[in-house]
């Protein structure tokens, strides 16, 4: 364990749980960069979000918003911030130039050439939770979320599966389960 | 009183002496909530220490990362091993809350016993390579009528004239799958959820939100049982926010005290007559771990070294399966199916030992996290586009203990306290690699009976069974406590949580933790009776 992990951690944040604790090599200090909290990374990032999690229904909302929590996420760290930069203007660069020209198919190629780079890894960590933690995405995916203030499911469709039959919910009540492969040999 | 002395006395008891040395429990979940009763109904003072705050059903929040974050233990841990969770989510082992009334509060609420073989694992399935297989020093037989009052107290349905829940969507899937392939052992519980009022509670109203506390209170937890019945006694001193650092040992070899940080980070000190711990399976051995003094060099109650060792988490795996039509799992009870063909141990299938499978629903939010960590693409958005006509289930089996599998305390990373953070290591042994790869297929057949499209094999996430840390066994050199959960080393030192089993069994755990517990809590009422504590 380096050195620098000899200092006293806070509590986590849910946000952080998937994240890869392999930090990015230290390398010299830089000056923060302008990059990754412009307009144009925005838009790099919400494309990057479209092409990684594509979804025919969602509008740009959720992936704009996803974006947000991306780039809020990097910036609270200057190695994650210069990490979030420099990974972005490599994908500008491997597009020859723009990123935000490329069609879906080599965007993706792109993006899996990357897939296990760092700054890529802590970009999937963060989207994962804030693409699906979002109420307009719960509705577009049919999930319904709180339930309790409408009584339940109770008397909403707990139960209306209609396209097989209804099951027996009691034990079985024709014999007694094997436990050990010795009871059934002693059953024979 | 007045009326804030009285909502005191409703939410913290009252109040005893720091120097009047009383039971201390440390933690209020499974084990230590339902000691707390056992012990204030007879008679008996005690203090509870639990680290987490005091919340009820109505700070409970119908939304998976806000509970989450509202309500799990946080604190930074390290992991290391081969297992997946090291890999995926590196300082998040273990899914276990931080809240009066412990994980009870979001379990689910699967209550299946352990079968009379699976206390003599190590009779029973051999020498196991690479495994610290070892019997129980008590078996069924003692432990039955423990088992009855516990499955009283859970209000499991199934048994003892409890009915059982209905079918929800997804348990309609389930259990239509398992007829299909023979499987007859299947139905809604035993499941500590009430199908209709009792026991002062209210009948479920399938919110489809257990893994977030249950709002309604028709789910048993020691939170709406154990905990307010033990503070009417008026012998229940509870104080939340309170976390155990370290329990002292007198000259005699006896402990006496436990040394505890309060919410603002002071240090206080409660006299003891007996100490229970019942922090869970990765912050009881950190406890005893750090309680390490000039008599107990390697920690408290460790003259075995095996304080942290053959720490089990269930072998699990989940299986979601996409269907034509609608399924909408979310609906309903999270876990009111189980299928008990598989559990037997049965060789021939490759593997020591059996598993349940049990009806799983998470939402979205959950699901993109969980279902295959750090994918992207099509594939996997795929999974997430099918939500609604998705079905789930749960694969908990018997993984085997190994000496290897342990928690230390990791000195280079401290928490917000300052004290060492807890470090969990895991490899798994390759009988659990081959029960899980049965499992797998015969849920891909169980599926594929009704229909299913595609089966996803999700791999174990953040441990929710926890176990084996402090185990008991009848030689003091092979384990940490006896047959009543005592230290070998230490007289009036006991282990209270899940952190004694010997082995894991297939079972889920909690109504095995609680029945020891309440057998425990008839155990020190007769030592205090006899003098002896
Ligand atoms: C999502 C989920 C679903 C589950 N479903 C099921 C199920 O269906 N069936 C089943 O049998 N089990 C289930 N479980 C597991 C079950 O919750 C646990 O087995 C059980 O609660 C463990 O009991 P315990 O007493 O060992 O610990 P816990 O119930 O976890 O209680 C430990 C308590 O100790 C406190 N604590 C820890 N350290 C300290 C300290 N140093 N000082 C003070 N307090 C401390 C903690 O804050 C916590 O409140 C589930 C768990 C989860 C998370």
């Amino acid at each position: 364990m380096s050195q620098q992990t000899r200092q006293q951690q806070p509590s986590q944040e849910p946000i952080d749980l998937q994240v890869d604790t392999s930090r990015p090599e230290p390398g010299t200090p830089e000056p923060g960069s302008e990059l990754a909290a412009s307009d144009r990374a925005r838009r790099m990032i919400t494309r990057l979000l479209r092409v990684a999690y594509p979804h025919e229904t969602f509008p740009d909302g959720p992936y704009q918003r996803t974006a947000a929590a991306v780039q809020e996420a990097a910036g609270s760290n200057q190695a994650d911030d210069r990490a979030l930069a420099r990974g972005l203007e490599g994908l500008d660069r491997a597009a020859g130039g723009d990123f935000l020209a490329l069609d879906d198919g080599a965007a993706e190629a792109l993006l899996r050439d990357r897939a296990d780079e760092y700054f890529f890894r802590r970009i999937r960590s963060t989207a994962v939770v804030a693409l699906y933690d979002d109420a307009e995405v719960w509705n577009l995916l049919g999930y319904e979320g709180a339930s309790f203030d409408k009584g339940g499911y109770l008397h909403r469709g707990f139960d209306d599966l209609d396209w097989l039959p209804a099951a027996r919910v009691d034990e079985y009540d024709g014999g007694r389960r094997v436990e050990l492969v010795e009871d059934r040999e002693a059953a024979r | 009183m007045s009326a804030v002395d009285e909502s005191r006395a409703r939410t913290h008891g009252s109040p005893i002496e720091h120097t009047e040395p009383v039971v201390v429990i440390i933690g209020s979940g499974a084990g230590g909530g339902t000691l707390a009763y056992e012990l204030t109904a007879q008679g008996v003072p005690c203090v509870v220490l639990e680290a987490g705050p005091y919340l009820t059903g109505e700070d409970y929040v119908n939304d998976e990362w806000e509970a989450f974050n509202q309500m799990a233990w946080l604190d930074m841990r390290t992991t290391s091993g081969g297992w997946r969770v090291a890999r995926d989510f590196p300082n998040l082992p273990a899914w276990i809350v931080k809240a009066v009334g412990g994980s009870t509060t979001h379990w689910s609420g699967a209550t299946p016993r352990f079968m009379a073989h699976e206390f003599r694992a190590r009779t029973t399935y051999g020498e196991v390579e690479g495994a610290s297989l070892l019997d129980w020093p008590i078996t069924l037989e003692e432990l039955a009528p423990y088992y009855d009052r516990a499955e009283r107290a859970m209000g499991s349905t199934h048994r003892h004239g409890r009915p059982a829940l209905p079918a929800n969507n997804n348990y309609t899937v389930f259990a239509n799958g398992a007829e299909r392939i023979g499987y007859r052992h299947y139905a809604t519980g035993p499941y500590a959820t009430n199908a209709t009022p009792y026991d002062g509670r209210p009948a479920s109203i399938q919110d489809g939100f257990n893994f977030q506390g249950d709002k309604n209170g028709s789910k048993w937890s020691t939170l709406v049982r154990e905990i307010p019945r033990a503070l009417a006694t008026g012998r229940l001193d509870l104080r939340p926010n309170c976390q155990a650092v370290r329990i002292s040992c007198a000259e005699s070899g006896s402990v006496d005290a436990v040394e505890y940080l309060d919410a603002r980070g002071d240090l206080h000190k409660q006299a003891a007559r007996a100490v229970c711990v019942a922090g869970n399976s990765i912050e009881s051995p950190r406890l005893l771990l750090m309680s390490a003094s000039a008599q107990h060099p390697d920690g408290l109650a460790n003259s075995s070294g095996q304080v942290g060792r053959n720490y089990m988490r269930h072998l699990t795996a989940s299986a979601y399966a996409k269907f034509e039509r609608p399924v909408r799992m979310h609906r309903g009870e999270t876990m009111a199916g189980i299928i008990a063909d598989e559990a037997r141990h049965d060789t021939s299938r490759g593997f020591a030992g059996g598993f349940y499978m049990e009806t799983l629903a998470l939402g979205p939010a959950f699901l993109a996290s969980f279902l295959e960590p750090g994918a992207w693409g099509r594939e996997f958005t795929s999974w997430l586009d099918a939500y609604a006509h998705l079905a789930g289930m749960w694969i908990v089996g018997e993984d085997m203990p190994r000496p290897g599998n342990r928690i230390t305390l990791n000195h280079d990373v401290l928490d917000q306290h300052g004290l060492p953070v807890p470090n969990v290591h895991f490899d798994d042994h390759p009988n659990d690699i081959a029960m899980r790869g049965y499992a797998c297929s015969v849920a891909d057949q169980l599926y594929g009976a009704v229909d299913a499209l595609a089966v996803h094999h999700t791999p174990p996430y953040p441990s929710t069974h926890n176990l084996g840390t402090c185990r008991m066994s009848a030689d003091p050199q092979d384990g940490v406590v006896d047959r009543w959960g005592r230290a070998h080393d230490v007289p009036n030192l006991y282990v209270s949580d899940g952190s004694q089993m010997t082995t894991g069994g297939a079972a889920n755990p909690t109504l095995t933790i609680v029945a020891l517990a309440i057998r425990q809590a008839e155990h020190l009422c007769e030592q205090m009776a006899r003098g002896e504590l």
